[in-house]
């Protein structure tokens, strides 16, 4: 009599932990070079957005000059969604991609 | 030649010629461009999914293009104030910095649009890239680099850019106390794009 439900309780559990997993898979927030912004406004578009200090920032700027893009942000789709909107208020190109899962 | 000096609410910049006023008054026309080559650059493709991409931009787009508006209601407002200097063919803006962020945003959109309209490449933007030019690109260059120079003013990045002097003083005839910035026909690079 004990058995079967605790066979089920176990099932269930399993099916939840699988689907938190896919849940929290984090979004990437990508910025892309172009050859016309110039890179002290990128810089500042990203203090301005993401609080960055200005190492940062200018770390990220460069990346972005250098390999032709740059994750500037990872985290909630939500939260990225709405970094990358802001972004793109600003014309830095920007995409969102979600992280691989392992 | 065209200078910039601070004032207590912005910067004021002078000596603006008619190709110089032209330009910024092409702004406006230039973001709320419907061709396809604009809006793509300045609403660009967020999401690898159809789906995703398709949710994005009933959501998103809307927003942005009313932003992009508002924004540009700023920047015509300072424009409609921009005033001709007596007996000479020169202007002067005031661009307020609480209307900062709109102008840098506007102009990174113009010159984002000049660069897709003109069929342009990162080689035209580089020192020699004038041998590749057209005409017509040669003189999309010098507007998005002459709206570049307007964004370095705007983002205080103009060396020895001193303060206006009070007026009282007596020696804002020649304006002499801000920055001077040569804006001739091809600028010689001196402004860092992205790449």
């Amino acid at each position: 009599m004990t058995v079967l439900p605790r066979a089920a309780t176990k099932e269930k559990t399993k099916t939840e932990t699988r689907t938190k997993t896919a849940v929290a898979r984090p979004w990437n927030v990508i910025v892309h070079d172009d050859p016309v912004t110039l890179m002290t406004y990128v810089t500042r578009v990203f203090i301005q957005v993401f609080g960055y200090p200005d190492s940062k920032a200018q770390r990220l700027m460069m990346e972005v000059h250098r390999e032709g893009r740059s994750i500037v942000w990872t985290g909630g789709r939500e939260q990225a969604e709405v970094y990358a909107q802001k972004l793109q208020a600003h014309h830095l190109k920007t995409s969102l991609e979600q992280v691989d899962a392992e | 030649m065209m200078w910039a000096a601070r004032a207590d609410d912005g910067y004021l910049v002078g000596g603006l010629t008619r190709d110089c006023l032209e330009t910024l008054r092409g702004v406006p026309m230039l973001v709320e461009s419907s061709d396809p080559r604009v809006r793509e650059r300045l609403l660009p493709d967020t999401y690898d999914s159809a789906e995703d991409e398709q949710q994005w931009r009933e959501h998103s787009t809307p927003e942005l293009e009313r932003l992009f508006m508002s924004r540009l209601q700023i920047v015509r407002k300072d424009l409609a104030a921009v005033r001709k200097l007596e007996a000479i063919d020169l202007w002067v803006l005031l661009l307020p910095d609480t209307h900062a962020n709109a102008w840098l945003a506007s102009l990174n959109a113009a010159r984002l649009a000049l660069f897709v309209l003109n069929d342009l490449d990162a080689r035209h933007l580089e020192r020699d890239g004038d041998s590749l030019c057209t005409d017509k690109q040669r003189e999309a260059v010098w507007r998005i680099q002459f709206l570049a120079e307007i964004q370095c003013i705007l983002m205080g990045e103009m060396e020895s850019m001193d303060d206006l002097g009070d007026p009282e003083d007596g020696d804002d005839e020649e304006h002499g106390k801000g920055a001077d910035i040569d804006h001739g026909p091809m600028h010689d690079g001196p402004i860092p794009p992205l790449s």
